[in-house]
């Protein structure tokens, strides 16, 4: 007999909502684990599985008892349980009593903190059985699991996230006694449906270590990402088969591997005609309807056909393909309704009616908006040199799709919808092609628009929404971020940053406000004041992203943000700069020169004559370089040109000297030297 | 399979498991959720069995008679088991075998889909059960209904009729089904859905899209609204204010489907509507508590086959 067993536990339930497997089964194995670490002693990773049906974890090799465990006990002092004979009182029997000892077994020693010696009892406690404390603790930790939506069913008041109808628990080759709602634990469980059409009994599992052999041979692969592997395999393997690629939909993978007990892919095919639909139309309707992957041609062109998820191995007659196919072509045939209902309307006749579509309660309806994104796109247009009439143009048809029937259907192709109803209309490339792309970017690392009217766009439609909840004190707090206004920002200060658009946010910002005039209901100030944070954490956050050290970001920021070109080319020149010699030597100087400056007022003209030593008029020559307006990068080669005259400066003149007049031209000279690094960065942060 | 074959089967299949056969409750409703067989016989104590088929009224959906797929009423066969037995899940497949369903060539699957009325102040978690990748099905454990905790919790199937004999046929448009076969001295003559169905759902369409007049649906929503509270407050009588909420949810579709409703309004409508139906729930909760001695002893110790 092996001196450690192997813990299995399998809660059994009828479908689980896929969402909650994974969140359920992570948390009961910290809980699991906690009590290992606790109660056991042990450190041991627990193994997860999840299916439809079930959760479950494995953790092998734990002892079969807990250790013994030894404690002592202090009592009264020695004088006080033996008396002047070394006979034992009544406070040193009851002392004995008390902890169930003989008194012979009471010793008298002088513990840490006390001030004489006391009477002491060892006690030992046999460490319990690990059967015993798992059949107390599972039921513990399974019944104080966070279950979101939470059920009860039957006549019970038990609650769970669906019913629980079998319990499995092993533990070596015994069952951990318990039960849960009437449930008794037990050392078998149920295998797939199909399965137990043939074998009416439950599925043995006769050893914890056999328990994904025991299931697979009853139909089920109970591990997650094992079912994912295999869908993603026979899905390249399926597309590669139709002469295409699939089109990547990793959440879709995701979902499909949570829902099936039993991998397996299906090819199905769609009428051709339904190609006429946009790409991205049959792309969200397959996924979202039919939880169907697409398949492209190397052009990036759909193909007639599509991938689909079935909880058996095969498909003996053909049902699953068929009825697949039957039902996403009705699928597709609404979506098709939808699509010709939309188009006997031009896109931009709906405009009225986004009167009746409200933005924000504050703010006004949707046709409210789009006038005040017309007027920024306008204002961005002529500040960029670019052409201002399209800009209102596009501002104005942007939101219609949010009435048509295809948008009702599927929210999420909002803005795609409304460019292809346009390019239908033939409406100008750079028109649709704004529309489709002034959501973007989507996601953190989803694409931003490609064309300067669908950046225009993009940027006056988010920055509309941020400056508006800010101007009605809809401001993102801590974690609290409801209306997504920081994905909204990092959007505006993403495509500025990428296109490298001289457009100040803030001032933009300025007149996002003036739109929302009257609707404010915070003080204009306050409010650019909130902005102004706002807009330089989402710069701050760019810079990181950009993949600047945390040094560069930092002393770049505090020399200035709101021009997002000249930030990006200071920290790309200081990151460079960074490896050259001389730039350690510099930051020192430019910290000590910040340092000298701390307490000393702001003011004074330098005096150059008054200047004596000549490591001091040499940085007085050099000013004129500094100050002038030369590029960037050449700024910071003059800066480094810097680095030994100011360390031989440093080492032969002591600024704060006793002549008053001498000591003001040597600050003087410091101030305008700072002043000419902070054109590039404030070297003081430079960690 | 014949649309009145499917509702027999599944008659039959329901009544030899111990439910009482019902039939639909002659009032215009959205889903067969509200019929007081389900709606009072969800709330309670008492052991409740009833399967029924309830012929649903959508305005939205109606699509004039066109659209293969989509019509202004369908019929829903619907199930209700209080309290929900532990085999719910097998009988449901049991009852698939009695549609005629070999489970061994299909793909079965209960994804995830909670249920909520608001109109009804109901809601439960449960699923919409995918035979090869459509939904025939929809499976709720009931946990409010009327804005009461359901204590014992009901489980309800709901079977799409339509839709499952489009299935089980192969056939692609809803007007193609065979509602059945009438039989004379001179021959069979089977009767299509578009037969029976078709013009009404030109009709309905038309009127709820077109030619409801909306002033009348607005006022007839106030009548219907104050007459429910009279019988409700002024006399106790839960049932046939009941019946007043039920017509305002249809008034309230109706000018819904004609867009007449804005987003602003619509929560304020659909709460004027709870507010009865929950009032009506309590007033029946009280009265069946007050007859509380009245429950019916079990008939016999059979056992129902499960």
């Amino acid at each position: 007999m092996s001196d450690t067993h192997s813990l299995l536990l399998e809660i059994h339930c009828e479908e689980i909502p896929a969402r909650f497997l994974a969140p359920l089964c992570g948390e009961c194995a910290d809980g699991i684990q906690a009590f290992l670490r606790d109660t056991l002693k042990v450190e041991r990773p627990v193994e997860r599985f999840y299916s439809p049906r079930k959760l479950a974890w494995r953790v092998l090799d734990l002892p079969l008892a807990q250790a013994d465990q030894s404690e002592t006990q202090v009592g009264p002092p020695q004088r006080m349980c033996l008396d002047a004979n070394g006979q034992p009182t009544q406070t040193g029997l009851k002392f004995a009593e008390k902890w169930g000892v003989a008194f012979g077994q009471v010793r008298f020693e002088q513990p840490t903190g006390k001030k004489e010696p006391c009477a002491v009892v060892t006690l030992t406690r046999a460490g319990r059985p690990t059967l015993e404390l798992l059949a107390e603790a599972l039921p513990r930790i399974i019944t104080g699991l966070h279950v979101p939506k939470a059920m009860r069913w039957g006549s019970s008041e038990f609650q769970f996230v669906r019913p629980i109808r079998n319990l499995l628990c092993r533990f070596g080759d015994q069952v951990v006694p318990f039960q849960l709602d009437g449930v008794v634990t037990g050392a078998s469980t149920w295998g797939h449906r199909l399965f137990h059409l043939d074998h009416p009994e439950p599925v043995a599992v006769p050893r914890a270590e056999a328990y994904e052999s025991a299931l697979e041979a009853a139909g089920i692969v109970v591990g997650c990402p094992e079912r994912r592997a295999r869908l993603e395999r026979q899905i390249h393997a399926l597309a590669a088969q139709a002469g295409g690629r699939v089109v990547a939909d990793e959440h879709l993978l995701d979902t499909l591997a949570e829902i099936v007990e039993i991998p397996t892919i299906v090819m199905g095919r769609f009428p051709d005609s339904f190609l006429t639909l946009p790409k991205e139309v049959l792309v969200t309707s397959l996924a979202e309807h039919q939880k169907a992957f697409c398949v492209e041609n190397a052009a990036g062109e759909l193909l007639p056909c599509f991938l689909t998820a079935a909880n058996r191995p095969d498909d003996p007659s053909g049902f699953v393909q068929s009825g697949n196919e039957w039902v996403l072509r009705a699928r597709l045939y609404d979506a098709r309704f939808f699509f010709e209902e939309d188009r006997k309307q031009p896109l931009r006749d709906r405009l009225e009616k986004l009167k009746h579509l409200t933005f924000q309660r504050e703010l006004g309806s949707y046709y409210d908006k789009t006038q005040r994104i017309a007027a920024l796109c306008e204002a961005m247009a002529s500040s960029l040199g670019l052409d201002g009439t399209d800009g209102r143009l596009v501002a104005q048809a942007c939101k219609c799709d949010l009435v048509t029937l295809m948008v009702g259907e599927f929210p999420e192709l909002q803005g795609i919808m409304g460019g292809e109803y346009l390019k239908r209309e033939q409406a100008h490339d750079k028109v649709w092609r704004a529309v489709k792309e002034h959501y973007q970017p989507i996601s953190a690392d989803g694409p931003v628009p490609a064309t300067d009217l669908g950046a225009i766009l993009a940027i006056a439609d988010k920055l509309d929404t941020v400056a508006g909840c800010f101007a009605v004190g809809l401001i993102p707090t801590g974690s609290k971020d409801p209306l997504a206004l920081r994905r909204a920002g990092q959007g505006i200060v993403r495509i500025l940053f990428e296109r490298d658009w001289n457009l100040n946010p803030m001032r933009v910002a300025a007149l996002a406000l003036q739109g929302v005039g009257a609707k404010a209901t915070s003080p204009a100030g306050a409010t650019l004041e909130a902005l102004e944070a706002f807009f330089r954490d989402r710069v701050a956050h760019q810079l990181e992203q950009a993949g600047y050290p945390g040094a560069v970001r930092r002393s770049a920021l505090a020399a200035g943000w709101t021009d997002l070109v000249d930030l990006k080319a200071r920290c790309e020149a200081l990151s460079a700069f960074a490896e050259d010699p001389r730039f350690q030597s510099l930051a020192q100087s430019a910290k000590r020169i910040g340092n000298i400056l701390k307490d000393e007022p702001i003011g004074g003209t330098l005096d150059v004559q008054a200047l004596r030593e000549p490591q001091e008029r040499v940085l007085a020559g050099l000013l004129g370089d500094l100050e002038g307006d030369a590029e960037r990068s050449s700024l910071l080669d003059n800066l480094a040109e810097l680095a030994g005259p100011l360390e031989a400066f440093f080492a032969a003149v002591m600024v704060k000297c006793e002549d008053p007049v001498l000591r003001a031209a040597r600050i003087a000279l410091l101030r305008r030297l700072q002043g000419a690094f902070l054109r590039v960065a404030d070297f003081s942060l430079w960690q | 399979m014949h649309i009145q074959e499917l509702i027999s089967r599944l008659q039959h299949f329901w009544a030899d498991r111990g439910c009482l056969i019902g039939l639909p409750y002659d009032l215009e409703k959205g889903a067969g959720t509200m019929n007081p067989l389900t709606f009072f016989g969800a709330l309670g104590p008492k052991p409740w069995n009833v399967a029924y088929v309830e012929p649903s009224r959508r305005p939205n959906d109606g699509r004039y008679g066109e659209n293969p797929f989509r019509v202004y009423k369908h019929l829903q066969m619907q199930v209700i088991l209080k309290p929900s037995p532990a085999k719910v899940q097998e009988l449901y497949i049991q009852s698939l075998e009695a549609m005629g369903v070999d489970l061994r060539q299909h793909d079965l699957r209960f994804e995830e889909d909670n249920w909520e009325a608001p109109t009804l102040g109901a809601w439960g978690v449960g699923w919409q059960v995918m035979l090869d990748g459509m939904e025939i099905s929809q499976f709720t454990y009931f946990q409010q209904v009327g804005g009461m905790d359901c204590r014992p919790v009901a489980a309800e199937i709901t079977y799409g009729i339509e839709r499952i004999c489009m299935f089980l046929t192969g056939i692609d448009n809803i007007f193609d089904l065979t509602w059945g076969e009438v039989k004379t001295d001179d021959g069979v003559f089977p009767v299509t859905y578009r037969q029976v169905r078709q013009r009404e759902e030109y009709e309905l369409s038309a009127y709820s899209f077109e030619h409801a007049d909306l002033d009348l649906h607005w006022r007839m929503f106030e009548a219907f609204e104050r007459e429910g509270w009279r019988l409700l407050k002024d006399f106790g009588h839960f049932l046939s204010g009941y019946e007043q909420a039920l017509k305002m949810s249809h008034t309230f579709n109706v000018l819904d489907a004609r867009g007449a409703v804005s987003t602003t309004e619509r929560p304020g409508i659909i709460k004027r509507i709870r507010d009865l139906t929950c009032g009506c729930a309590r007033a029946y909760v009280a009265h069946s508590e007050a007859e509380e001695q009245a429950v019916p002893a079990p008939v016999q110790g059979k056992e129902v086959r499960a």
